[in-house]
Protein backbone atom coordinates (compact mmCIF):
# COMPACT_ATOMS: atom_id res chain seq x y z
CA UNK A 1 0.00 0.00 0.00
CA UNK A 2 1.60 3.55 -1.06
CA UNK A 3 1.44 6.51 1.11
CA UNK A 4 0.73 9.51 -0.75
CA UNK A 5 1.54 12.97 0.93
CA UNK A 6 0.40 16.05 -0.91
CA UNK A 7 0.65 19.36 -0.06
CA UNK A 8 0.20 19.12 3.59
CA UNK A 9 -0.14 22.29 5.07
CA UNK A 10 -0.75 23.66 9.00
CA UNK A 11 -0.87 27.03 11.03
CA UNK A 12 -0.74 26.74 14.90
CA UNK A 13 -1.21 30.26 15.82
CA UNK A 14 1.47 32.39 14.26
CA UNK A 15 3.73 29.36 14.01
CA UNK A 16 3.28 27.61 10.38
CA UNK A 17 3.79 23.73 11.63
CA UNK A 18 4.02 21.91 7.95
CA UNK A 19 4.14 24.06 5.05
CA UNK A 20 3.20 22.75 1.52
CA UNK A 21 4.56 19.34 2.35
CA UNK A 22 4.54 16.80 -0.37
CA UNK A 23 6.18 13.19 -0.07
CA UNK A 24 5.37 9.82 -1.18
CA UNK A 25 6.49 6.48 0.90
CA UNK A 26 6.11 3.09 -0.83
CA UNK A 27 6.03 -0.70 0.12
CA UNK A 28 8.64 -3.01 0.47
CA UNK A 29 10.99 -0.34 2.32
CA UNK A 30 11.81 1.06 5.59
CA UNK A 31 11.18 4.94 5.12
CA UNK A 32 13.02 7.43 7.67
CA UNK A 33 10.88 10.40 8.39
CA UNK A 34 14.04 12.83 9.74
CA UNK A 35 13.63 16.24 10.91
CA UNK A 36 14.68 18.00 14.28
CA UNK A 37 12.46 18.67 17.04
CA UNK A 38 9.86 20.88 16.22
CA UNK A 39 10.09 20.51 12.35
CA UNK A 40 6.24 18.98 12.16
CA UNK A 41 6.96 15.62 11.89
CA UNK A 42 4.37 14.72 14.31
CA UNK A 43 1.79 17.19 13.17
CA UNK A 44 2.27 15.75 9.70
CA UNK A 45 1.93 12.15 11.07
CA UNK A 46 -1.21 13.28 12.83
CA UNK A 47 -2.72 14.96 9.39
CA UNK A 48 -2.47 12.12 7.54
CA UNK A 49 -4.18 10.28 10.03
CA UNK A 50 -7.21 11.95 10.58
CA UNK A 51 -6.20 13.06 13.72
CA UNK A 52 -5.66 16.41 12.98
CA UNK A 53 -7.19 18.65 10.00
CA UNK A 54 -4.83 20.41 7.95
CA UNK A 55 -5.18 23.82 6.58
CA UNK A 56 -4.82 22.33 3.09
CA UNK A 57 -3.90 19.34 1.31
CA UNK A 58 -4.39 15.43 1.52
CA UNK A 59 -2.59 12.29 2.40
CA UNK A 60 -4.21 9.14 0.83
CA UNK A 61 -3.50 5.09 1.55
CA UNK A 62 -3.24 3.74 -2.07
CA UNK A 63 -5.89 6.49 -3.16
CA UNK A 64 -8.15 6.81 0.19
CA UNK A 65 -7.98 8.97 2.93
CA UNK A 66 -7.49 7.82 6.23
CA UNK A 67 -10.75 8.48 7.71
CA UNK A 68 -12.69 6.78 4.45
CA UNK A 69 -10.75 3.12 4.95
CA UNK A 70 -12.60 0.55 5.46
CA UNK A 71 -11.64 -0.76 8.57
CA UNK A 72 -8.91 1.45 9.10
CA UNK A 73 -6.74 -0.88 11.75
CA UNK A 74 -6.21 -3.38 9.42
CA UNK A 75 -4.96 -1.43 6.71
CA UNK A 76 -2.75 0.96 8.89
CA UNK A 77 -1.39 0.78 12.11
CA UNK A 78 0.61 3.99 13.83
CA UNK A 79 2.35 4.27 17.41
CA UNK A 80 1.85 7.87 18.06
CA UNK A 81 2.55 8.27 21.61
CA UNK A 82 1.88 5.99 24.60
CA UNK A 83 -1.29 6.47 25.34
CA UNK A 84 -3.34 4.21 27.62
CA UNK A 85 -5.43 3.97 30.94
CA UNK A 86 -2.80 3.73 33.50
CA UNK A 87 -5.40 1.30 35.51
CA UNK A 88 -6.10 -0.61 32.55
CA UNK A 89 -3.94 -4.07 32.07
CA UNK A 90 -2.13 -3.98 28.89
CA UNK A 91 -3.88 -7.58 27.51
CA UNK A 92 -7.23 -5.35 28.14
CA UNK A 93 -5.94 -2.32 26.42
CA UNK A 94 -5.54 -4.66 23.52
CA UNK A 95 -9.04 -6.07 23.61
CA UNK A 96 -11.09 -2.68 23.53
CA UNK A 97 -9.39 -1.98 19.92
CA UNK A 98 -10.08 -5.56 18.88
CA UNK A 99 -13.33 -5.17 19.85
CA UNK A 100 -13.69 -1.46 18.11
CA UNK A 101 -12.09 -3.24 14.90
CA UNK A 102 -14.12 -6.36 14.82
CA UNK A 103 -11.17 -8.60 15.33
CA UNK A 104 -11.03 -11.66 17.69
CA UNK A 105 -9.42 -11.03 20.99
CA UNK A 106 -6.84 -13.62 20.82
CA UNK A 107 -4.97 -11.24 18.25
CA UNK A 108 -4.30 -9.15 21.94
CA UNK A 109 -1.95 -11.85 22.82
CA UNK A 110 -0.26 -12.76 19.30
CA UNK A 111 0.55 -9.29 19.18
CA UNK A 112 1.70 -9.16 23.08
CA UNK A 113 3.94 -12.11 22.33
CA UNK A 114 4.84 -10.56 19.01
CA UNK A 115 6.55 -7.50 20.46
CA UNK A 116 8.15 -9.23 23.54
CA UNK A 117 5.64 -8.11 26.05
CA UNK A 118 3.36 -11.73 26.89
CA UNK A 119 4.31 -11.97 30.58
CA UNK A 120 3.80 -8.39 31.28
CA UNK A 121 0.26 -8.73 29.52
CA UNK A 122 -1.96 -9.36 32.78
CA UNK A 123 -0.18 -6.57 34.18
CA UNK A 124 -1.23 -2.39 34.69
CA UNK A 125 -0.19 -0.37 31.60
CA UNK A 126 1.02 2.10 33.92
CA UNK A 127 3.38 0.34 35.72
CA UNK A 128 5.34 -0.05 32.66
CA UNK A 129 8.55 0.87 32.24
CA UNK A 130 9.14 3.90 29.05
CA UNK A 131 10.63 0.50 26.92
CA UNK A 132 7.63 -1.29 27.85
CA UNK A 133 4.85 0.98 26.66
CA UNK A 134 6.91 1.78 23.21
CA UNK A 135 6.03 -1.86 22.95
CA UNK A 136 2.51 -1.72 23.95
CA UNK A 137 2.35 1.23 21.62
CA UNK A 138 3.62 -1.32 18.97
CA UNK A 139 1.31 -3.65 19.73
CA UNK A 140 -1.34 -2.16 19.68
CA UNK A 141 -0.19 -0.95 15.97
CA UNK A 142 0.37 -4.61 15.12
CA UNK A 143 -3.52 -5.51 15.95
CA UNK A 144 -4.76 -5.88 12.85
CA UNK A 145 -2.02 -7.08 10.85
CA UNK A 146 -1.92 -3.85 8.53
CA UNK A 147 0.14 -3.32 5.64
CA UNK A 148 0.75 0.24 6.41
CA UNK A 149 3.06 0.58 9.60
CA UNK A 150 3.00 4.66 10.63
CA UNK A 151 5.63 5.04 13.43
CA UNK A 152 6.86 8.20 15.68
CA UNK A 153 10.07 8.46 17.14
CA UNK A 154 9.63 4.72 18.61
CA UNK A 155 12.91 4.18 19.78
CA UNK A 156 12.26 6.81 22.51
CA UNK A 157 12.78 5.12 25.46
CA UNK A 158 13.93 1.58 24.76
CA UNK A 159 17.42 0.02 25.82
CA UNK A 160 20.08 -0.46 23.06
CA UNK A 161 18.93 -4.33 23.22
CA UNK A 162 15.42 -2.99 22.81
CA UNK A 163 16.72 -0.76 20.12
CA UNK A 164 18.63 -3.36 18.32
CA UNK A 165 15.67 -5.63 17.91
CA UNK A 166 13.22 -2.43 16.99
CA UNK A 167 15.50 -2.19 14.22
CA UNK A 168 15.10 -5.78 12.93
CA UNK A 169 11.96 -5.95 13.86
CA UNK A 170 11.22 -2.97 11.27
CA UNK A 171 13.60 -4.77 8.75
CA UNK A 172 11.85 -7.68 8.74
CA UNK A 173 7.48 -6.19 8.82
CA UNK A 174 8.91 -3.97 5.25
CA UNK A 175 11.47 -6.18 4.01
CA UNK A 176 10.41 -9.68 4.61
CA UNK A 177 6.48 -9.38 4.49
CA UNK A 178 6.61 -6.10 2.04
CA UNK A 179 4.92 -3.65 4.30
CA UNK A 180 5.38 0.11 4.12
CA UNK A 181 6.77 1.37 6.88
CA UNK A 182 7.12 5.51 7.59
CA UNK A 183 8.89 5.96 10.71
CA UNK A 184 10.30 9.48 12.47
CA UNK A 185 13.30 10.21 14.08
CA UNK A 186 15.01 13.25 15.03
CA UNK A 187 18.41 11.12 14.59
CA UNK A 188 20.09 10.86 11.82
CA UNK A 189 21.78 7.64 13.22
CA UNK A 190 18.92 6.07 14.33
CA UNK A 191 17.34 5.62 11.09
CA UNK A 192 20.75 5.05 9.89
CA UNK A 193 21.15 1.37 9.50
CA UNK A 194 17.23 0.81 9.15
CA UNK A 195 15.83 2.89 6.64
CA UNK A 196 16.42 2.14 2.60
CA UNK A 197 14.78 6.43 2.06
CA UNK A 198 14.73 8.98 3.96
CA UNK A 199 12.22 12.22 4.00
CA UNK A 200 14.17 15.34 5.53
CA UNK A 201 11.85 18.23 6.53
CA UNK A 202 13.33 21.11 8.67
CA UNK A 203 10.75 24.15 9.61
CA UNK A 204 7.82 22.08 8.04
CA UNK A 205 9.52 22.03 4.90
CA UNK A 206 10.55 19.06 2.50
CA UNK A 207 14.91 19.34 2.59
CA UNK A 208 15.48 16.41 0.86
CA UNK A 209 13.96 12.81 -0.30
CA UNK A 210 15.46 9.83 -1.60
CA UNK A 211 16.97 6.48 -1.33
CA UNK A 212 19.63 6.54 1.70
CA UNK A 213 22.65 5.63 -0.50
CA UNK A 214 21.79 8.10 -2.97
CA UNK A 215 21.83 11.06 -0.61
CA UNK A 216 24.64 9.56 1.01
CA UNK A 217 26.42 9.90 -2.49
CA UNK A 218 24.78 13.41 -3.08
CA UNK A 219 26.07 14.62 -0.01
CA UNK A 220 29.30 13.50 0.02
CA UNK A 221 29.70 15.24 -3.47
CA UNK A 222 28.74 17.98 -2.29
CA UNK A 223 32.09 17.76 0.20
CA UNK A 224 30.26 17.67 3.37
CA UNK A 225 31.99 15.20 4.72
CA UNK A 226 35.12 14.84 7.26
CA UNK A 227 37.86 12.57 8.11
CA UNK A 228 39.90 12.82 11.34
CA UNK A 229 43.86 11.84 10.68
CA UNK A 230 46.81 11.23 13.27
CA UNK A 231 49.86 11.72 11.99
CA UNK A 232 53.36 13.06 13.79
CA UNK A 233 53.95 15.30 10.60
CA UNK A 234 50.35 16.51 10.99
CA UNK A 235 51.79 20.02 10.35
CA UNK A 236 53.10 18.81 6.82
CA UNK A 237 50.71 17.21 5.76
CA UNK A 238 48.05 20.02 6.71
CA UNK A 239 50.29 22.77 4.57
CA UNK A 240 50.40 20.28 1.75
CA UNK A 241 46.01 19.62 2.00
CA UNK A 242 46.00 23.70 2.51
CA UNK A 243 47.96 24.08 -0.26
CA UNK A 244 45.91 22.06 -2.22
CA UNK A 245 42.48 23.46 -1.37
CA UNK A 246 41.74 21.07 0.84
CA UNK A 247 40.28 22.59 4.32
CA UNK A 248 41.98 21.31 7.26
CA UNK A 249 41.63 22.46 10.46
CA UNK A 250 43.77 21.22 13.35
CA UNK A 251 42.00 19.27 16.15
CA UNK A 252 45.14 18.97 18.23
CA UNK A 253 48.87 18.63 18.43
CA UNK A 254 49.23 15.49 15.44
CA UNK A 255 45.47 15.68 14.56
CA UNK A 256 43.58 16.97 11.98
CA UNK A 257 40.42 17.19 10.37
CA UNK A 258 39.87 17.33 6.92
CA UNK A 259 36.75 18.34 5.48
CA UNK A 260 35.78 17.36 1.41
CA UNK A 261 37.79 14.36 1.20
CA UNK A 262 36.97 10.25 1.76
CA UNK A 263 39.62 8.59 4.44
CA UNK A 264 40.43 6.67 1.22
CA UNK A 265 41.85 10.50 -0.53
CA UNK A 266 43.48 11.39 2.66
CA UNK A 267 45.48 8.18 2.63
CA UNK A 268 46.91 8.65 -0.73
CA UNK A 269 47.74 12.08 -0.79
CA UNK A 270 49.67 11.57 2.15
CA UNK A 271 51.77 7.85 0.81
CA UNK A 272 52.02 10.17 -1.79
CA UNK A 273 54.29 12.92 0.24
CA UNK A 274 55.78 10.30 1.91
CA UNK A 275 53.63 10.99 5.29
CA UNK A 276 53.59 8.43 7.97
CA UNK A 277 50.24 7.90 9.26
CA UNK A 278 49.12 6.52 12.96
CA UNK A 279 44.80 6.88 12.61
CA UNK A 280 42.68 7.53 9.56
CA UNK A 281 38.81 7.46 9.73
CA UNK A 282 36.02 8.78 8.44
CA UNK A 283 34.88 11.17 10.93
CA UNK A 284 31.10 11.88 9.41
CA UNK A 285 29.54 11.43 6.47
CA UNK A 286 28.22 14.01 4.20
CA UNK A 287 25.04 12.80 5.10
CA UNK A 288 25.47 13.42 8.73
CA UNK A 289 27.14 17.08 8.38
CA UNK A 290 24.07 17.47 5.76
CA UNK A 291 21.63 16.91 8.26
CA UNK A 292 23.84 18.66 11.04
CA UNK A 293 23.59 21.95 9.49
CA UNK A 294 20.18 21.43 8.58
CA UNK A 295 19.16 20.84 12.25
CA UNK A 296 21.86 22.90 14.17
CA UNK A 297 19.82 26.06 15.56
CA UNK A 298 16.82 24.62 14.56
CA UNK A 299 16.15 22.60 18.17
CA UNK A 300 13.73 24.35 20.16
CA UNK A 301 14.87 22.49 23.27
CA UNK A 302 18.29 22.73 22.29
CA UNK A 303 19.55 21.85 25.46
CA UNK A 304 17.09 18.73 26.42
CA UNK A 305 17.99 17.25 22.80
CA UNK A 306 21.43 17.54 22.82
CA UNK A 307 21.78 15.64 26.31
CA UNK A 308 18.96 13.09 24.72
CA UNK A 309 21.20 12.95 21.12
CA UNK A 310 24.12 12.12 23.03
CA UNK A 311 22.61 9.55 25.07
CA UNK A 312 20.85 7.94 22.32
CA UNK A 313 24.03 7.84 20.26
CA UNK A 314 25.94 6.34 23.02
CA UNK A 315 22.98 3.78 23.32
CA UNK A 316 23.45 2.45 19.73
CA UNK B 1 -21.85 0.14 16.13
CA UNK B 2 -22.36 -2.86 17.95
CA UNK B 3 -18.78 -3.70 18.26
CA UNK B 4 -17.81 0.35 18.77
CA UNK B 5 -20.58 -0.57 21.68
CA UNK B 6 -18.75 -3.69 22.72
CA UNK B 7 -15.46 -1.71 22.93
CA UNK B 8 -17.07 0.99 25.19
CA UNK B 9 -18.19 -1.96 27.82
CA UNK B 10 -14.46 -3.52 27.67
CA UNK B 11 -13.47 -0.07 28.45
CA UNK B 12 -15.85 0.60 31.12
CA UNK B 13 -15.38 -2.97 33.23
CA UNK B 14 -11.71 -2.98 32.41
CA UNK B 15 -10.90 -0.30 34.89
CA UNK B 16 -12.47 0.00 38.69
CA UNK B 17 -14.08 3.52 38.35
CA UNK B 18 -17.67 1.66 37.98
CA UNK B 19 -17.25 -0.70 41.12
CA UNK B 20 -16.19 2.74 43.27
CA UNK B 21 -19.25 4.14 42.16
CA UNK B 22 -21.65 1.80 42.05
CA UNK B 23 -20.55 0.85 45.68
CA UNK B 24 -21.01 4.56 46.59
CA UNK B 25 -24.17 5.06 45.50
CA UNK B 26 -25.99 1.86 47.52
CA UNK B 27 -24.54 3.15 50.41
CA UNK B 28 -25.98 6.25 50.00
CA UNK B 29 -28.95 5.22 48.65
CA UNK B 30 -29.14 2.85 51.59
CA UNK B 31 -28.17 5.64 53.86
CA UNK B 32 -30.92 7.78 52.95
CA UNK B 33 -33.41 5.34 52.99
CA UNK B 34 -32.42 4.54 57.11
CA UNK B 35 -32.13 7.77 57.38
CA UNK B 36 -35.63 8.72 55.93
CA UNK B 37 -36.99 5.46 57.78
CA UNK B 38 -36.20 6.42 61.08
CA UNK B 39 -37.32 9.87 61.27
CA UNK B 40 -40.40 8.62 59.50
CA UNK B 41 -43.17 9.74 61.61
CA UNK B 42 -41.43 11.95 63.67
CA UNK B 43 -43.27 15.12 64.04
CA UNK B 44 -40.24 17.39 64.41
CA UNK B 45 -38.71 15.79 61.21
CA UNK B 46 -41.82 16.71 58.88
CA UNK B 47 -41.60 12.84 57.37
CA UNK B 48 -44.73 10.83 56.99
CA UNK B 49 -45.18 8.43 58.77
CA UNK B 50 -44.41 4.61 57.98
CA UNK B 51 -47.66 2.94 55.91
CA UNK B 52 -48.59 6.06 54.87
CA UNK B 53 -48.04 6.52 51.01
CA UNK B 54 -46.64 9.66 51.32
CA UNK B 55 -43.75 7.76 53.04
CA UNK B 56 -43.30 4.97 50.40
CA UNK B 57 -43.26 7.07 47.80
CA UNK B 58 -40.56 9.38 49.43
CA UNK B 59 -38.68 6.28 50.33
CA UNK B 60 -39.07 4.70 46.91
CA UNK B 61 -37.09 7.99 45.28
CA UNK B 62 -34.41 7.37 47.47
CA UNK B 63 -32.48 6.19 44.76
CA UNK B 64 -32.74 9.41 42.33
CA UNK B 65 -30.83 11.28 44.98
CA UNK B 66 -27.41 9.77 43.53
CA UNK B 67 -28.03 10.39 40.10
CA UNK B 68 -24.85 12.84 40.59
CA UNK B 69 -22.53 9.29 40.38
CA UNK B 70 -23.97 7.82 37.31
CA UNK B 71 -23.80 11.73 35.92
CA UNK B 72 -20.02 11.30 37.04
CA UNK B 73 -19.79 8.01 35.92
CA UNK B 74 -20.88 9.06 31.91
CA UNK B 75 -18.68 11.88 32.55
CA UNK B 76 -15.64 9.76 33.11
CA UNK B 77 -16.31 7.18 30.57
CA UNK B 78 -16.07 10.45 27.80
CA UNK B 79 -13.20 12.46 29.43
CA UNK B 80 -10.76 9.57 29.83
CA UNK B 81 -10.17 9.35 26.99
CA UNK B 82 -8.91 13.02 26.92
CA UNK B 83 -7.46 12.79 30.43
CA UNK B 84 -5.41 9.16 29.76
CA UNK B 85 -4.82 10.29 25.51
CA UNK B 86 -6.63 7.33 25.13
CA UNK B 87 -8.69 9.08 22.18
CA UNK B 88 -5.43 8.75 19.72
CA UNK B 89 -6.29 5.04 19.47
CA UNK B 90 -9.46 5.16 19.66
CA UNK B 91 -10.05 7.77 16.88
CA UNK B 92 -7.22 5.66 14.91
CA UNK B 93 -9.51 2.94 15.49
CA UNK B 94 -12.71 5.08 14.61
CA UNK B 95 -12.31 7.88 12.50
CA UNK B 96 -15.69 9.13 12.56
CA UNK B 97 -15.74 10.45 15.88
CA UNK B 98 -19.61 10.65 16.18
CA UNK B 99 -19.71 7.37 16.21
CA UNK B 100 -17.62 6.79 18.93
CA UNK B 101 -20.00 9.29 21.06
CA UNK B 102 -23.04 7.58 19.76
CA UNK B 103 -21.85 4.46 20.70
CA UNK B 104 -20.55 5.70 24.48
CA UNK B 105 -24.27 7.04 24.45
CA UNK B 106 -26.15 3.98 24.21
CA UNK B 107 -23.20 1.47 25.74
CA UNK B 108 -23.54 3.87 28.79
CA UNK B 109 -27.62 4.13 29.06
CA UNK B 110 -27.44 0.37 28.43
CA UNK B 111 -24.52 -0.74 31.33
CA UNK B 112 -26.19 2.06 33.86
CA UNK B 113 -29.34 -0.18 33.46
CA UNK B 114 -27.70 -2.85 35.65
CA UNK B 115 -26.38 -0.03 38.21
CA UNK B 116 -29.90 1.56 38.51
CA UNK B 117 -31.19 -2.08 39.20
CA UNK B 118 -28.85 -2.69 42.12
CA UNK B 119 -29.02 0.70 43.62
CA UNK B 120 -32.75 0.37 43.38
CA UNK B 121 -33.02 -3.19 44.89
CA UNK B 122 -30.41 -2.61 47.38
CA UNK B 123 -32.29 0.65 48.57
CA UNK B 124 -36.16 -1.53 48.48
CA UNK B 125 -34.44 -4.11 50.79
CA UNK B 126 -34.01 -1.45 53.20
CA UNK B 127 -37.05 -0.04 53.30
CA UNK B 128 -38.43 -3.21 53.12
CA UNK B 129 -36.41 -4.37 55.97
CA UNK B 130 -36.28 -1.39 58.01
CA UNK B 131 -39.90 -0.46 57.57
CA UNK B 132 -41.21 -3.42 58.40
CA UNK B 133 -39.76 -3.78 61.19
CA UNK B 134 -41.19 -0.99 62.21
CA UNK B 135 -44.64 -2.07 61.51
CA UNK B 136 -45.39 -1.01 58.09
CA UNK B 137 -44.39 -3.46 54.87
CA UNK B 138 -44.98 -0.92 51.82
CA UNK B 139 -48.02 -1.25 50.19
CA UNK B 140 -46.94 -2.15 46.78
CA UNK B 141 -49.33 -0.28 45.22
CA UNK B 142 -48.62 1.42 41.54
CA UNK B 143 -47.93 4.92 42.90
CA UNK B 144 -45.18 2.89 45.16
CA UNK B 145 -44.04 1.05 42.05
CA UNK B 146 -44.01 3.75 39.55
CA UNK B 147 -42.28 6.16 42.12
CA UNK B 148 -39.53 2.95 41.99
CA UNK B 149 -38.87 2.46 38.02
CA UNK B 150 -38.68 6.23 37.78
CA UNK B 151 -36.01 6.71 40.53
CA UNK B 152 -33.95 3.78 38.73
CA UNK B 153 -34.52 5.35 34.72
CA UNK B 154 -33.43 8.82 36.09
CA UNK B 155 -30.18 7.18 36.99
CA UNK B 156 -29.40 5.64 33.32
CA UNK B 157 -30.61 9.25 32.07
CA UNK B 158 -28.25 10.74 34.66
CA UNK B 159 -25.30 8.40 32.76
CA UNK B 160 -26.45 9.64 29.24
CA UNK B 161 -26.35 13.33 30.29
CA UNK B 162 -22.82 12.85 31.86
CA UNK B 163 -21.74 11.27 28.84
CA UNK B 164 -23.28 13.82 26.79
CA UNK B 165 -21.58 16.94 29.46
CA UNK B 166 -17.91 15.26 28.92
CA UNK B 167 -18.16 14.94 25.10
CA UNK B 168 -18.96 18.73 25.35
CA UNK B 169 -16.33 19.66 27.86
CA UNK B 170 -13.32 16.84 27.82
CA UNK B 171 -12.00 17.85 30.80
CA UNK B 172 -12.33 15.66 33.35
CA UNK B 173 -11.92 17.84 36.52
CA UNK B 174 -13.75 20.73 35.39
CA UNK B 175 -16.30 18.58 33.80
CA UNK B 176 -17.62 17.06 37.32
CA UNK B 177 -16.67 19.62 39.70
CA UNK B 178 -19.06 21.86 36.76
CA UNK B 179 -21.92 19.80 37.38
CA UNK B 180 -21.38 19.16 41.27
CA UNK B 181 -21.73 23.34 41.55
CA UNK B 182 -24.45 23.63 39.18
CA UNK B 183 -26.67 21.12 40.66
CA UNK B 184 -25.60 22.06 44.54
CA UNK B 185 -25.37 25.50 44.22
CA UNK B 186 -26.78 26.85 41.20
CA UNK B 187 -30.78 24.83 40.77
CA UNK B 188 -31.18 25.60 44.47
CA UNK B 189 -30.40 29.30 44.06
CA UNK B 190 -32.73 29.30 41.04
CA UNK B 191 -35.31 27.11 42.53
CA UNK B 192 -35.42 29.31 46.14
CA UNK B 193 -35.41 33.13 43.95
CA UNK B 194 -39.46 33.85 43.21
CA UNK B 195 -38.07 35.80 39.97
CA UNK B 196 -36.44 32.70 38.74
CA UNK B 197 -38.29 29.85 40.19
CA UNK B 198 -40.82 29.95 37.34
CA UNK B 199 -37.51 28.43 35.19
CA UNK B 200 -36.35 25.84 37.45
CA UNK B 201 -38.96 23.16 36.21
CA UNK B 202 -37.37 23.38 32.54
CA UNK B 203 -33.92 22.85 34.43
CA UNK B 204 -32.27 19.42 34.89
CA UNK B 205 -33.15 19.46 38.65
CA UNK B 206 -37.37 20.66 37.99
CA UNK B 207 -36.73 17.51 35.31
CA UNK B 208 -35.65 15.09 37.82
CA UNK B 209 -37.73 16.44 40.61
CA UNK B 210 -40.32 15.66 38.15
CA UNK B 211 -39.57 12.27 37.68
CA UNK B 212 -39.56 11.31 41.05
CA UNK B 213 -41.10 14.11 43.92
CA UNK B 214 -44.00 12.91 45.33
CA UNK B 215 -44.83 16.39 48.07
CA UNK B 216 -46.04 19.14 47.06
CA UNK B 217 -43.03 21.55 45.66
CA UNK B 218 -43.09 24.24 42.84
CA UNK B 219 -44.52 23.65 39.75
CA UNK B 220 -43.09 20.96 37.75
CA UNK B 221 -43.77 19.10 34.55
CA UNK B 222 -45.48 15.29 34.82
CA UNK B 223 -43.18 12.79 35.71
CA UNK B 224 -42.70 11.83 31.33
CA UNK B 225 -42.17 15.09 30.22
CA UNK B 226 -39.23 15.42 32.95
CA UNK B 227 -37.35 12.08 31.85
CA UNK B 228 -37.99 13.15 27.80
CA UNK B 229 -36.39 16.77 29.08
CA UNK B 230 -33.46 15.69 30.78
CA UNK B 231 -32.81 13.10 27.77
CA UNK B 232 -32.62 16.02 25.89
CA UNK B 233 -30.38 17.76 27.56
CA UNK B 234 -27.95 14.47 27.52
CA UNK B 235 -28.41 13.97 23.73
CA UNK B 236 -28.33 18.05 23.36
CA UNK B 237 -24.77 18.22 25.04
CA UNK B 238 -23.74 15.13 23.05
CA UNK B 239 -24.70 16.98 19.38
CA UNK B 240 -22.87 20.34 20.72
CA UNK B 241 -19.92 17.90 22.03
CA UNK B 242 -19.62 16.32 19.03
CA UNK B 243 -19.86 19.88 16.89
CA UNK B 244 -18.02 21.96 18.92
CA UNK B 245 -15.15 19.81 21.04
CA UNK B 246 -14.73 16.17 19.93
CA UNK B 247 -13.90 17.50 16.19
CA UNK B 248 -10.91 19.55 17.67
CA UNK B 249 -7.77 18.31 16.59
CA UNK B 250 -5.98 15.20 18.83
CA UNK B 251 -2.46 16.93 19.42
Amino acid sequence: MQVEVRGLSKTFGPVRAVDDLSFTVAPGQVTGFLGPNGAGKTTTLRMALGLVTPDAGTTTFNGIRYADLPDPLRRVGAVLETAFHPARSGRNHLRVYCRAAGLPLRRADEVLDQVGLGPAGGRKAGGYSLGMRQRLGLATALLGDPAVLVLDEPANGLDPEGIQWLRGFLRHLAHAEGRTVLVSSHLLAEVDQTADRVVIVGAGKLVREGSLTQLRAGADADGAGTVLVRSPEAGRLAQELTAAGVPVEATGTEALTVTGLTAAEVGSRAFASGIELHELRAHSTGLEELYFRLTAGQEQFAAAGSADATDRQAAS
Amino acid sequence: MGRLVRSEWTKLLTTRVWLGLLLASCLLSVGFAVLLTAFAGNPQSGIPPVGSSQYEQLAFAVPANVTVLTLILGIIGTTQEYRHRTATPTFLATPRRGHVVIAKLLAYAVAAAPFALAVVAVTTLTVVLHAGARGAAPAWDADDLGVLARSGLALVVYAVIGVGLGALFRNQVGAIVGSLVYLFVVEPIIRSIPATAGVYKWLPGGALEAMTATFAGPDLLTAWQGGLLLLGYGLLAAVLGTLLAVRRDVV
